[in-house]
């Protein structure tokens, strides 16, 4: 995510008011106002706990090399891969009263094969071998994440999915628009994130679609306090996945 | 006398002290002076980018000093005495804060009383860098809501000029500024910071005539334990280096190696706005915060720092702060660090009219190691 981001680069930038309408602000409930303060805040956290993570700080200090992104490649397959599956056990896990999310949850799995591709075709461009992709096991941090999403996803309408969506989908485009072109400038090579670039310009109005959700399911505090659990076991999880790249 | 049986207490007085003349961004490198006398290639891109017009510096164009650290300190503290009810002698406490003061040992707060002529007070300096203003100014809070004085001054002054003038720069012949083609971790610095001192005056009553300001409460949360380092002085900023200044055989070879240098990691900067957009959400969800009763927001980054997005997402969240409630003066007087939110309190409450009742949000966050520090007022009238 680029929010919150000082501008450095001296390009002019929009003062706040003037780069928000009023009319774009989404008129939601008070639950599902205090659900997405609860999931700024863990956001937040987890992009600052994912600065101390050794393939991410040599990113920041500049010491990211091919090598730690054909590994970083090759221990995202498997979690892109079974993504589907946890996708489609959501989604049959919802009933018609939820179709609207149901139709939200699907969607992010139209793109999957074509994600998993991609990716692979990056590892072969970093200079991998398209077999030893291929053939990867999960780590340890991916068995715990899909792990965690499949039991999640086994619920009878697992709304709290919305929680792990706010944390994949804001990583999507953290990756999009800070990591792929830093890894590029690194590695000295390109064409080697399309994968992570390509969720950056998937998301359009993903945003108010999001909220338009959460005001929808947000129905008691109960419903709140699940989603924001769900994301931060997800944060948690996917930190989990990112340090063992490292520790293989 | 609140219900929790502390005492209340009130910003009763407020004073400022920029010293020399104010300089216009052309002429920053006139005084800062160009290095091996050439003219910075990153010096107008970062000064747009952080919009500051005029700034003022206590040393001249030959980087010679025109004032201490501590006389900043001392001149702010008397322009805020002058405008007083209160006698010095009156005066129990008092709290500085700074960066750096001139002194490595003893600490700053010292000289500032020896100059201000301040008998047998209680003193505490307060080091860091942005929010050292803050840590002095809340344990002079709660010194007096304790009843342990009745009256403190709490002064936070930076003078970083001395550290950002051609000389530090031309005597780091094997630092990462002399090797590198661009070092924009060296230069932002340099285009950013400036000096100047601010004052308040604490009482445990209003002052008798015009407004003053009650403090309601003052929170922070650091996150040092979670970041690395982001704004320092005292290491090379090599990634394979661990000594730290006094390391080294001898400060010459320390300043060689650029260890003196003040450095901004600009990689790690966007976090100290989200973790104060996360402080801020906090106190929501504490109840503390009540966005829509909020009347001014005086933030030590300006909202052209926050990308509109998040500042959207706390619109939705329905915790937005609506754009003509943000004031600054950070444009204008530079941005002075740890003395900041007093120069802009100051500037405020003299030149914006506050209303009786109304509340004012007060946010400082300091990117050293990612400090995120807040405090709630409410303007009161007289008794």
């Amino acid at each position: 995510m680029s929010d919150g981001s000082i501008a450095i680069d001296g390009q002019p930038v929009a003062t706040a008011a003037s780069s928000i309408g009023a009319e774009d602000v989404p008129d939601l409930s008070p639950l599902a106002q205090d659900a997405l303060r609860r999931l700024l805040r863990v956001w937040i956290q987890f992009e600052r706990d994912l600065v101390t993570v050794p393939i991410l700080r040599r990113l920041d200090l500049g010491t990211y090399t091919l090598a730690d992104h054909r590994r970083l490649l090759l221990n995202m397959r498997q979690q892109v891969i079974e993504g589907s599956r946890w996708i489609a056990r959501a989604a049959s896990s919802m009933d018609r009263d939820h179709s609207a999310l149901r139709s939200l949850v699907l969607r992010h799995a139209v793109d999957e094969h074509r994600d998993f591709s991609m990716l692979e075709q990056d590892y072969v461009a970093a200079g991998g071998d398209l077999a030893t992709i291929q053939e990867r096991h999960k780590n340890v941090g991916s068995e715990a994440f899909h792990g965690f999403m499949m039991h999640r996803a086994s619920q009878p309408n697992p709304v709290d999915m919305l929680g792990a969506m706010w944390i994949i989908e804001g990583l999507g485009e953290r990756m999009a628009s800070g990591w792929s072109a830093r890894m590029e400038e690194l590695c000295e090579r390109e064409g080697i994130t399309r994968f992570m670039a390509y969720h950056g310009e998937n998301d359009g109005d993903h945003m108010q679609k999001f909220y338009a959700m959460l005001d929808d399911v947000c129905t008691d505090e109960d419903v709140v306090r699940r989603i924001e659990t769900t994301a931060k076991v997800v944060a948690r999880l996917y930190r989990l996945q990112l340090e063992e790249v490292d520790d293989e | 006398m609140e219900e929790d049986g502390l005492t209340q207490v009130y910003i009763t007085s407020t004073g400022w002290h920029l010293p020399g003349p104010a300089v216009s961004n052309d002429r920053v490198e006139d005084v800062l002076g160009a290095v091996n006398g050439k003219p910075s290639g990153l010096r107008a891109q970062i000064q747009k980018s952080n919009g500051i017009l005029q700034r003022h510096y206590g040393i001249d164009e030959r980087q010679q000093s025109t004032i201490s650290n501590a006389g900043m300190a001392v001149e702010a503290g008397k322009q805020c005495m002058d405008r007083a009810f209160r006698p010095l002698h009156q005066v129990g406490m008092l709290a500085v804060a700074s960066t750096q003061g001139d002194h490595p040992a003893p600490g700053l707060a010292s000289f500032v009383q020896a100059g201000l002529g301040m008998a047998e007070v209680e003193i505490l300096s307060a080091q860091s860098i942005c929010s050292s203003s803050m840590m002095a100014l809340k344990a002079a809070w709660l010194s007096l809501r304790c009843e342990e004085h009745e009256a403190a001054w709490v002064i936070a002054t930076e003078m970083p000029s001395r550290l950002l003038k051609k000389q530090r720069y031309e005597a780091a012949t094997e630092s990462t500024f002399a090797t590198k083609t661009i070092d924009f971790n060296t230069e932002f610095l340099r285009w950013m910071l400036s000096d100047g001192a601010g004052a308040l005056l604490l009482e445990t009553a209003p002052r008798p005539k015009g407004v003053s300001l009650r403090i309601d409460w003052m929170k922070g949360w650091s996150h040092a334990h979670a970041l690395p380092t982001c704004m320092s002085v005292g290491d090379s900023g090599k990634t394979d280096e661990e000594r730290t200044w006094q390391d080294y055989d001898t400060y010459a070879e320390a300043e060689r190696d650029g260890a003196l240098l003040l450095r901004q990691d600009v990689r790690l900067l966007d976090h100290i706005v989200r973790l104060g957009v996360d402080g801020y959400v906090r106190l929501v969800q504490d109840g503390l915060n009540v966005p829509s009763e909020v009347d001014h927001f005086l933030c030590h980054y300006s909202s052209h720092h926050f990308r509109p997005k998040i500042l959207e997402m706390l619109d939705a969240a329905g915790v937005g702060i609506p754009d003509e409630k943000w004031w600054t003066n950070l444009y204008t007087r530079g941005n002075t660090g740890a003395a900041s939110l007093f120069i802009m309190l100051d500037e405020f409450i003299r030149t914006q009219a506050p209303k009786v009742g109304d509340r004012i949000l007060c946010f400082v966050p300091e990117s050293g190691r990612f400090n995120t520090t807040y405090m709630h007022l409410t303007v009161v009238d007289h008794e």
